[in-house]
Formats: structure tokens, C-alpha cells, sequence
């Protein structure tokens, strides 16, 4: 579906499936870049080790990882990098804003816009056409 | 441009891609988000209201179940199953995207 090339000049931000199934039986090239997204946990970071693998495996583009829920910069990261090795890495500070907003079943960008959680993921875009270029 | 967003649930994945989106479109680029979620709440997440993320929903088992007509391309499918979400990011919610053929 992704490769079907009908979306013209729009950007395609498709959030798959949680795990890495989607992401296992996508074909190869699919997509320019594949955001990783994890919390520092051993879990949430094992999944996270997978889908960079698979990724880079099938040449989905370049890999950024969006590490959320950051508490200590300083343990959190050591874990992350533990796990991830040298990955492109996005830091989002943990922010109970996020809840908030899931909770009241709003979009964060409308409910807190400059929260710090916000914040650091609207940067994100500057990344993504960064290098991209 | 195409991003695909993956992740352990749980982890931030639909608020990162919501987020993503709407920025992007702020910028003023047309922006396509998919939900492909098997628990689909990007439209929520985008700021849609659930009421609007509901019918999606079950507009997409519609589309499953076979009792839609399937559409011919991306834009009609958008057209028909989609929503104009804030920021002008058009949101499509979708099954089985690795499927070569839209539909």
C-alpha cells in the first residue's frame, strides 16, 4: 500500500501497528525513514532493538530514534545506549501533560502546546528534513 | 516523503505521530496521517474527537468486511474514508498496509 506511490507530494506519517509485525511484513524500501519509538525500559527498548534492526535490515530509510518518558537524562540515555548502540537518538522529557491529554481525549498540540513533552517532539520535525536533504 | 512510525505499545507511539503530522503541516505541507494501529487512536491523538475517530473506525470494518465498495486510489480512499483533522492533516484509519493494492 505504502509503495502504491498515490499520495503524490504529501508527506505519509503512518503509525503502525505496536510491535513490529507491520514493520516484518512490510516489502523492502518502503518508507524514507522509520521513527523508533521507545521509553527506557528493557522491554519497550528490546522491541526497540528489533525494529531498528528490521528496518535497517529492509532498507526502510534512515533510522531515528524517539526515546519518550525520559526521567533521568543521564541513567535513562546510559540504558538506552546500552541497548541501542550508537543510534540517532530525540530526547522527550516525561511530562504528565501527555496523560493529561489522553486522558481528556484531546490532541497534546491542543491541550498543552508547550509543555516540554511538545516541545521536544515538534523539533522532531527539523530533524526529519535535517538531514534528509 | 514517506515516515513510518513503530514502537512498542505504550511507548508514545501515536502521540509522536500525531505530533509529527500536525507539525509538519504547520508548516504548511500536505500531510497524510495513517492509523494502522490494530487499536486505532491516531485520530484522538491528532485532536479529531473520538466521536469523529469512532466513525473512521468502523467505517474501516465496513471496508473489511466487504460491505464498501473498494475505492480505486488513495485520494478517493481518503476522500471516502478519511477526515480533515486540524492543521489540515488528512487522516485515513487502514488495516493491512503491507498489502500491495490500496483498499
Amino acid at each position: 500500500m505504502l509503495s502504491s506511490g498515490e499520495f503524490g507530494t504529501s508527506i505519509v506519517v503512518a503509525d503502525l501497528e505496536a510491535g513490529i509485525g507491520t514493520l516484518s511484513r512490510l516489502g523492502d524500501s518502503q518508507v524514507d525513514l522509520t521513527l523508533v519509538v521507545v521509553e527506557p525500559t528493557p522491554r519497550s527498548l528490546d522491541v526497540g532493538r528489533r525494529a531498528i534492526d528490521l528496518a535497517r535490515e529492509n532498507k526502510q530509510g534512515r533510522v531515528i530514534v524517539v526515546v519518550n518518558k525520559v526521567v533521568d537524562v543521564e541513567t535513562d540515555l546510559a540504558l538506552v545506549r546500552e541497548k541501542l548502540g550508537d543510534a540517532e537518538l530525540v530526547v522527550v522529557p516525561d511530562d504528565d501533560a501527555v496523560l493529561d491529554a489522553d486522558r481528556a481525549g484531546t490532541a497534546l498540540l491542543d491541550h498543552a502546546p508547550d509543555c516540554p513533552a511538545a516541545r521536544a517532539l515538534v523539533e522532531l520535525v527539523d530533524l526529519v528534513f535535517d538531514s534528509a536533504a | 516523503m514517506k515516515i513510518a512510525v513503530v514502537g512498542k505499545g505504550g511507548a508514545g507511539k501515536t502521540t509522536t505521530s500525531a505530533v509529527l503530522a500536525r507539525s509538519l503541516a504547520r508548516q504548511g505541507r500536505e500531510v497524510v496521517a495513517l492509523d494502522c494501529d490494530t487499536n486505532p487512536n491516531l485520530g484522538i491523538s491528532l485532536g479529531v474527537g473520538d466521536l469523529e475517530t469512532e466513525r473512521l473506525v468502523s467505517l474501516r470494518e465496513q471496508l473489511d468486511d466487504g460491505d464498501v465498495e473498494h475505492a480505486a486510489d488513495w485520494d478517493e480512499i481518503l476522500d471516502r474514508f478519511g477526515t480533515d483533522g486540524p492543521d489540515g492533516v488528512r487522516l485515513g484509519v487502514i488495516t493491512r498496509i503491507e498489502n500491495p493494492d490500496p483498499g
